[in-house]
Formats: C-alpha cells, structure tokens, sequence
C-alpha cells in the first residue's frame, strides 16, 4: 500500500474513534508513566545504597552529665574512660579505618547547621548531644563487630549504627517501587484490554471497507496495517507524554529531595533519557502484539 | 477457467447440501447465467470459487489452480483475479465514485500515476464519466451498480462475478447493466452471473446453468430461463 494513501486510511480511522484513542493514550500515559517512576525509584535506591553505604559510620555515644541511657547511671564518662574507648577504637584498625572524635560544642555545631532552617535547632543546647567517637569503617557491613564491642562499655551512653536508620529509608522506597511497578502491572492490562478492545470496534465500524479490501484480494497485510498503526500511534503518544511527565516530575521535583538529603546523588533527568527507549520499545511491542493478535482473532479472511 | 469437479458443501450447521456433487466446466471467455430459486445454491457455487467457503467434497479449479489446497496467504492473489459484484452494491457511502473505484487499486498498492490512468477509463466504459465527484447516495440504483462494475473491472481481472446484480433494480435499468456485462464479456472477461430475472436471461441467450436444491438440473447453451422447470 502507498504511504500516502495508508496515512490517510490512518487519520480516517483515526477521526472517526477519535475519543477511544484518545482514551488508549491516556491509559497508556498512565501506565507508561507508573512504570517509570517504579523504574527511577529503583534506581534511585541503587544510587544512595552504594553512595551511603560507602559512608556508613557508627557513632558511639558516650555518656554526658544529663544522659537517660541505663548504661550511663547518671555520671559523665571520665575521661580515663575515654583515653580506653579511643585505644581500643585504634586496636581494631584494619576493620576501623578512622575515628573522629566530636566534642559537645562540635556536635551542637553540625546540628544547628544541619538542621539550619528548622525550629528544631532553637531548642537546642551545647550538651544535649553528647561528645562521641564517629567510626568509619573498611568493610562498612561490619558494623555490628563493631556495635557489640562498645555497647555497654563503661562511659558509653549508645551505639548508633546508621545502617538500621538507611535500612528503614530503604524498605520505604523498595514499597514505593514494587507498589508503582505493580500499579503499572495493572494500567499495562488495561491498556491491553482497552487496545484490545478498541481494535474489535474499530475492525467492526470499518467492516465494509475491510470486506471490500478482501474482495479485491488486498492482502492481510494491507488490511491489517492500518489498525496496527493507530494504536502503536496512540500508545506511543501516549509514551511520548508519560516520558514528558517523568521528566518534568524529575526536574521540579528531585531538586527538593535533593536539598532535603544533603547532596546525596540522585537520579535525574539524564536517567530519564536512559529509561525511555525502554519504555517506548516496551509499549511498541506490546501494543504491536495485542493488535495483530486481535486482528487474528476478529479479521478473518 | 473455471471448472468443479464432483462438488458438495454442505454448511457447518446445517443438514442438507447447498450443493451437491457438481460438475460444471466454464471456458475462458464464457458468459454463463446461474439461475434458480432463492436457496436453490447460487451465491454458495460463487463463494466456492472465491473460496470465501470451503468445498466439502470435490475440487474447484480456477484458472488451472486448485482453490481448496490453496493456502491462506494466497487467496488475495487469487482474489485479485476475480471481480465481484453483488446485489447490494457494496459501495463505500463516505468515498466518491472516483474514490471508490480507485480505493480497489490503491490496497493493492498501484502507482498513483497508473490510478489516474486508468479509473478515468474505466469510468468512462461504463457510462460515469462526469459523475466522479458524486457520492453513492447522490447516484441511482443503476449508476451505483455501475462504480460497484467499475471497482470489480478496474483491475482487469479474467473473471467477473455476479451474485443477482440486477435483484434491486428496474427492469428497464437491469438490461443496461445486464449489456454493460456484456460488452465486457467480449473484451475477453469470463462471466458469471447469478440471476433469477428471467426476463434477461431470456433475451440474452447465453450459456443458462439451472440449479435446483443443490443439484444442476440444466446446462444450456443459448438458454432461456423457464424451460426445465
Ligand atoms: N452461511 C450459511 N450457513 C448455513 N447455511 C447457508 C449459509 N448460506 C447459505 N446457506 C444455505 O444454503 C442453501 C443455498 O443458499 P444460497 O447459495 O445462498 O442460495 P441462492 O443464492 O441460490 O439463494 C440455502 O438452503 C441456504 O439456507
Ligand atoms: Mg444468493
């Protein structure tokens, strides 16, 4: 068949179910859409677990005037005490890369600079975080040898390991990607049907033309053609806005959650690029396949 | 050109055969009415031929090729020698009469420049020249009958056929499309026609094969429509 002619069948069919292709590419936005942020979110996770994991760090607390830990029994820690916490810190060397040592007055610092914006840091006082040693480690999974040899150490208020806090942020977003990636389980199904679907109406409200195609001894090919090519156009329309939609959530959005992370790196739009010839080779094939296999079924010779 | 050899169908869900055991051999260049009672098999000898059914007993050989071993993929070839036309007209309502005569050439992927060849003339030969911007529901009966003639003959297939092409028009409007028929017959087109108007069939004198619940009951040449009745 002729180009020229073919696009012109195409806008024809187009035209006339004009709202159930509008309706194919919004659903196929949506489910376009879902599957990149489950697909963004993913790689996001992947992003920070390398990037914090690498910077992984145990704070060991030790016991200040006020301290509540059990542990403390109300009384600071000595400094004899702390001479023996650093020395056995240095003992653990290879698994102990560096220690830092963090005075009251430096722990107040960071915080009020850390939390610079919010109310939070009015309240604070030099004292309320007690003076600790922040301990890097060689092997950052390691941690807990680290965490049991000091908990419960004389003048040791807390262990803190940040593993568990980065744990908990990530279980959080391993639910918003497997959630939206099952969302976009669904809205692909629907899309399918609602292709699927609107194949069926289309082949039933041009039966006269694809009888007469018959006829005439057009081939399957031909006649089938110009179906395919109106729901890969709407699916992909609807890709094209969905990548849009990503790329505008990432650029206004990410930014934000970057301030709030404190430059941890974060996917952004150039990830985008990288996903969306995925998404678009996604939807191509799916809507290619739901519709032949429709036109198998309700296109007969 | 067309030849069944010990033929019967019979429908998926019915009992009695449409057809059964037919043996009809049409020549290269031949007219041929296929007359009879409503029911008494016509359209079904027609859909054999272009295997819009299959046999269920027997083969059908158009054009020295066997329709019932033919494959899937090459009944559009098959089709494309064969010209149809049917009582209904089937004309396409949104297309004009230009347009629907060159859509059958267009689906099958000719050139533009031989479309514009080669519908005008076509066009012309049966009788619509000046009528090409009209739409079928600004056409009569017989003009509308005459593009569905023109779409079946554009692509100069060696066989036309013709399910009752005359059943909804006139008597006066029937013959001329009845010689219209006719005249493409003798550019060397192998006809088909399917009729239960006697009185065309009476004053062509053609070839008349009568079927009769299924069975052929007479094969004459330069028939007449009652006779064996
Ligand atoms: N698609 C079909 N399914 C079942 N029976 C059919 C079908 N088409 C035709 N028949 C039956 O086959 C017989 C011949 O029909 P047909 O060939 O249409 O006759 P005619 O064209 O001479 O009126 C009739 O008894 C009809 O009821
Ligand atoms: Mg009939």
């Amino acid at each position: 068949m002729r180009l020229q002619f073919m696009l012109s069948e195409i806008a024809i069919g187009l035209r006339r179910n004009l709202s159930i292709a509008v309706s194919v590419m919004l659903v196929t936005m949506v489910s376009v859409y879902l599957m990149g942020i489950g697909f963004l979110a993913q790689g996001q996770v992947d992003t920070l677990k390398g990037y914090w994991y690498d910077r992984i760090q145990v704070s060991i607390f030790m016991c200040g005037k006020d301290s509540l830990d059990a542990n403390c029994d109300g009384k600071a820690v000595t400094d004899e005490q702390r001479d023996s916490l650093r020395s056995q810190l240095d003992e653990m060397k290879p698994l102990v890369k560096n220690v830092y040592f963090e005075s009251e007055q430096q722990a107040f610092d960071r915080f009020k600079e850390q939390y610079r914006n919010s109310p939070l840091s009015d309240y604070l006082q030099v004292g309320d975080i007690p003076q600790n040693f922040r301990v890097q480690l060689n092997d950052p999974k390691k941690y807990d040898v680290v965490v049991s040899a000091f908990e419960g150490a004389p003048g040791v208020g807390r262990v803190q390991d940040q593993q568990k806090t980065l744990d908990k942020l990530f279980t959080v977003m391993n639910v918003v990607t497997i959630g939206s990636l099952f969302l976009a389980g669904l809205m692909v199904l629907c899309s399918i049907l609602l292709m699927a679907t609107t194949i069926r109406q289309a082949a039933f409200s041009r039966r006269r033309e694809t009888g007469i195609m018959k006829l005439v001894g057009a081939s399957n090919f031909t006649i089938r053609l110009p179906f395919v090519m109106e729901t890969v156009l709407a699916a992909l329309t609807g890709t094209g806005l969905a990548i849009v939609g990503l790329w505008v959530t990432a650029d206004s959005l990410l930014p934000k959650v970057s301030a709030v992370l404190q430059d941890a790196p974060l996917v952004g739009t150039t990830d985008i690029w990288f996903v969306a010839p995925w998404l678009v080779g996604f939807m191509l094939v799916v809507s290619v396949l739901t519709s032949w296999a429709t036109l198998r079924r309700y296109l007969r010779v | 050109m067309i030849r069944f050899e010990n033929v019967s169908k019979v429908y998926a869900r019915s009992t009695r055969p449409a057809l059964s055991d037919i043996n009809l051999e049409i020549e290269r260049g031949e007219f041929v009415f296929v007359v009879g009672a409503s029911g008494s098999g016509k359209s079904t000898l027609l859909r054999l031929v272009l295997k819009e059914e299959g046999v269920t007993q027997g083969t059908v050989l158009v054009a020295g090729q066997e329709v019932g071993s033919l494959p899937h993929r090459k009944v559009p070839r098959l089709r494309r020698e064969i010209g149809t036309v049917f009582q209904d007209f089937r004309l396409l309502p949104n297309k004009n009469v230009y347009q629907n005569v060159a859509f059958a050439l267009q689906v099958l992927g000719r050139s533009g420049h031989a479309i514009r060849q080669v519908v005008p003339e076509t066009l012309e030969m049966v009788g619509l020249e000046g009528k090409e911007k009209r739409l079928p529901h600004e056409l009569s009966g017989g003009e509308q009958q005459r593009v569905a003639i023109a779409r079946a003959f554009v692509n100069k297939p060696p066989i036309l056929l013709c399910d009752e092409p005359t059943g909804n028009l006139d008597p006066t409007t029937s013959l001329d499309i009845v010689r219209l028929l006719d005249r493409i017959n003798r550019t060397g087109t192998t006809i088909v026609m399917a009729t239960h108007d006697d009185d065309i069939v009476d004053q062509l004198r053609k070839r008349v094969v009568e079927l009769k619940n299924g069975h052929i009951i007479r094969d004459e040449n330069k028939g007449v429509y009652g006779s064996g009745s």
